[in-house]
């Protein structure tokens, strides 16, 4: 009931004209990110982190938060299209979106997709109601151990989550921690790796480290992509509407893909990548028709896509009940709320109730918006698709760079950002993922913090620190998904010298 | 290649790290000082750059990335660096329209007029939205 009271209190906020503004101003950028190829979700909020300055707080985080769900409506919509995915969470819906397109069924897999979106989005947010706050009152009781013991197991989980190669994002995962260490120590007040530049001491900026990488590195990628043009369908209203069969098949899917997506979500990676894969796996496991997978069955995309809206949600949770972000997405989304100076974490729902229970509210409205706007209009968001890139690409760099000089008005952030930006491109280039870079640079203070401070506490024991209840069940997660991916490895490693496939 | 450079490079950047690491002091478990987490994260990233390397060596499997546009990303690379070079010396209106006009050819617009137009207006448009809206102190 006190849950229930407070969210009506969170509608009473997010339908105040500027914050309503603000939530359809983000879904509509998210659905734009989502559809145009070559510009993600990350790199948007970051580009938008400055101009949220003039904002209030609250109706920067909600629009934020809108461009983060926004994108997994709207990625779906090239993949079933053109065959190109928006965001990497709809490369699963190429499978079957793209041949039921060729079909002529574009227009149904883009309704089922859309509503499957809202039901398994709803179906996550409820669970955010409902998680978040015990959560966020069981985290009270959390210390330095504990803390070091969820970034640790963040980080593990993270290097084999992310898609690419395990070795390649622990890396990467290792490297934003050493880069977490640049700056004044916390503890000491001594200046590490600052070489004597004081705009060192002040430590990477989240915010310049995800606009290099993600938003210079991305232009870069796209500017010097070369391309061949696509033909775009032509999609009209009267299409949209899914056969009774197309219906029948579609019911269960979707709810079996939000309860997966939401139980990936709480783990940290990319949960709407692998929340998609699984629910996809899990479809041709329950479908009758499982040959028909890959030929344009309707299961193949009412599941993946519930399932990545779904986790989107669930990731919300570790972001504002514990103030950890374990996704690129959520990392980016932490420093929007630090740029407004607010803290996310177990203090947050006590010290700032509206914005907290506002922001929730705001994604239950934001989800009804996303409905309305991917259905009936999605024939003009499809004629986006041929924006000239070569235009919008050089506006968004100034953007970019102008955004970056006026976060600390600082010229030596501004090359930051090219040397970011380049090293991005570079990453992208070789096939290292860059964000386990930038949620080991969010993870990494933590980590230190963690770690020192509960070394003190427990005289200096690991043992005691590593076997207080909570700690201990935390990092038995982290061992037992290490002991796997270990194994993994290894038996990858045999079946590759005995040219078998395991 | 491309692949191996970059992870020698990780290595090279991880080994100078934990050389600058050791100027600072490690303290024992009882009382971890500020040199605690960056040796072990260096040691950490040295092992796994080494391990990565080795693999990539070991392995035959070609990467097969998709074709870039060499010559533009070099020119855009100097346009950045014009950028962030001038910024403070010509100030941002100018700066932002000849950078501006710069990428916009670079990324193959058609004709002068237009690319022209387009870095005119954008400049002074990204001018009034930073410098009056946001209040941004620009050069």
């Amino acid at each position: 009931m006190d849950i229930f009271n407070m969210l009506l209190q969170g509608f009473w906020v997010s339908v105040i004209p500027g914050n309503l503004l603000a939530c359809i101003i983000g879904v509509i950028i998210g659905t734009l990110v989502g559809i145009l190829p070559g510009i993600d979700t990350v790199s948007t909020i970051a580009l938008l982190l400055p101009f949220s300055y003039g904002m209030d707080s609250t109706a920067a985080l909600i629009m934020f938060a809108g461009i983060y769900y926004g994108s997994k409506y709207g990625g779906s919509t090239t993949s079933i299209l053109i065959n190109v995915p928006g965001e990497a969470a709809s490369v699963v819906t190429c499978l079957d979106g793209y041949p039921m397109a060729q079909k002529g069924r574009a227009g149904a897999a883009l309704s089922v997709s859309a509503i499957g979106s809202f039901v398994a989005g709803t179906i996550g947010i409820v669970g955010l109601t409902l998680l978040a706050p015990p959560l966020a009152k069981a985290a009270l009781a959390f210390g330095p151990p504990e803390y070091f013991a969820i970034s640790l197991v963040g980080l593990i989980f993270l290097s084999k989550l992310t898609g690419t190669s395990t070795l390649k994002s622990a890396l990467m995962a290792a490297i934003g921690v050493m880069l977490s260490t640049v700056g004044l120590d916390s503890m000491s007040g001594i200046s590490r790796f600052s070489f004597g530049i004081d705009e060192l001491d002040r430590g990477f900026d989240l915010s310049i480290l995800a606009m290099g990488i993600f938003g210079i590195g991305e232009i870069l990628s796209t500017m010097t992509q070369i391309n061949t043009a696509t033909d775009i369908p032509l999609v009209k209203f009267k299409d949209l509407y899914p056969t009774r069969e197309e219906w029948r098949r579609s019911i269960a899917p979707m709810f079996r893909g939000g309860v997966v997506g939401f139980l990936v979500g709480l783990l940290p990676g990319p949960a709407a990548t692998i929340s998609s894969y699984l629910s996809y796996a899990l479809e041709k496991k329950c479908s009758k028709n499982p040959d028909e997978f890959g030929y344009g069955a309707i299961e193949g995309v009412a599941g993946p896509e519930a399932a990545n809206n779904s986790a989107i949600s669930a990731t919300m949770i570790p972001l504002l009940s514990l103030g950890l972000p374990f996704c690129g997405a959520t990392a980016i989304l932490l420093s929007g709320f630090m740029i407004h100076g607010i803290t996310p974490g177990p203090a947050l729902i006590t010290e700032q109730p509206a914005l907290f229970w506002g922001l929730i509210a705001s994604m239950y409205i934001g989800n009804v918006l996303l409905l309305i706007i991917n259905l009936p209009l999605i024939g003009i968001f499809v004629q986006l698709l041929k924006t000239p890139l070569h235009i919008l690409m050089p506006m968004v760099t100034v953007l970019t760079l102008t955004g970056a000089y006026s976060i600390n008005n600082s010229m030596f952030d501004l090359i930051w950002v090219v040397i970011f930006g380049i090293l991005g491109f570079l990453l992208r280039r070789t096939g290292f993922e860059p964000s386990p870079l930038l949620i080991g640079l969010v993870l990494g203070s933590g980590l230190e913090r963690g770690l020192t401070q509960g070394l003190i506490i427990c005289n200096g024991s690991i043992w005691a620190m590593i076997t207080r209840p909570i700690s201990a069940t935390i990092l038995s997660l982290g061992v037992i998904a290490l002991f796997y991916n270990v194994v993994r490895w290894f038996t990858k490693i045999n079946c590759a010298e005995k040219k078998v496939n395991c | 290649m491309a692949e191996k450079i970059i992870t020698l490079f990780f290595l090279l950047g991880s080994s100078s790290y934990l050389f600058f690491a050791q100027h600072f002091a490690f303290g024992t478990l009882n009382s971890p000082k500020s040199g605690f987490l960056p040796i072990l994260s260096g040691i950490l990233t040295l092992l796994l750059s080494l391990i990565l390397l080795y693999k990539q060596l070991r392995s035959n499997k070609k990467v097969v990335l998709d074709k870039v546009h060499w010559t533009k990303f070099i020119f855009i690379i100097i346009g950045l660096l014009f950028y962030v070079s001038f910024l403070n010396s010509i100030g941002y209106f100018a700066a932002t329209f000849i950078f501006l006009f710069y990428l916009l050819k670079v990324a193959d617009a058609a004709g002068w007029l237009m690319p022209l137009l387009v870095s005119f207006s954008s400049s002074a448009i990204f001018y009034l939205i930073f410098a009056n809206c946001l209040s941004v102190t620009l050069p």
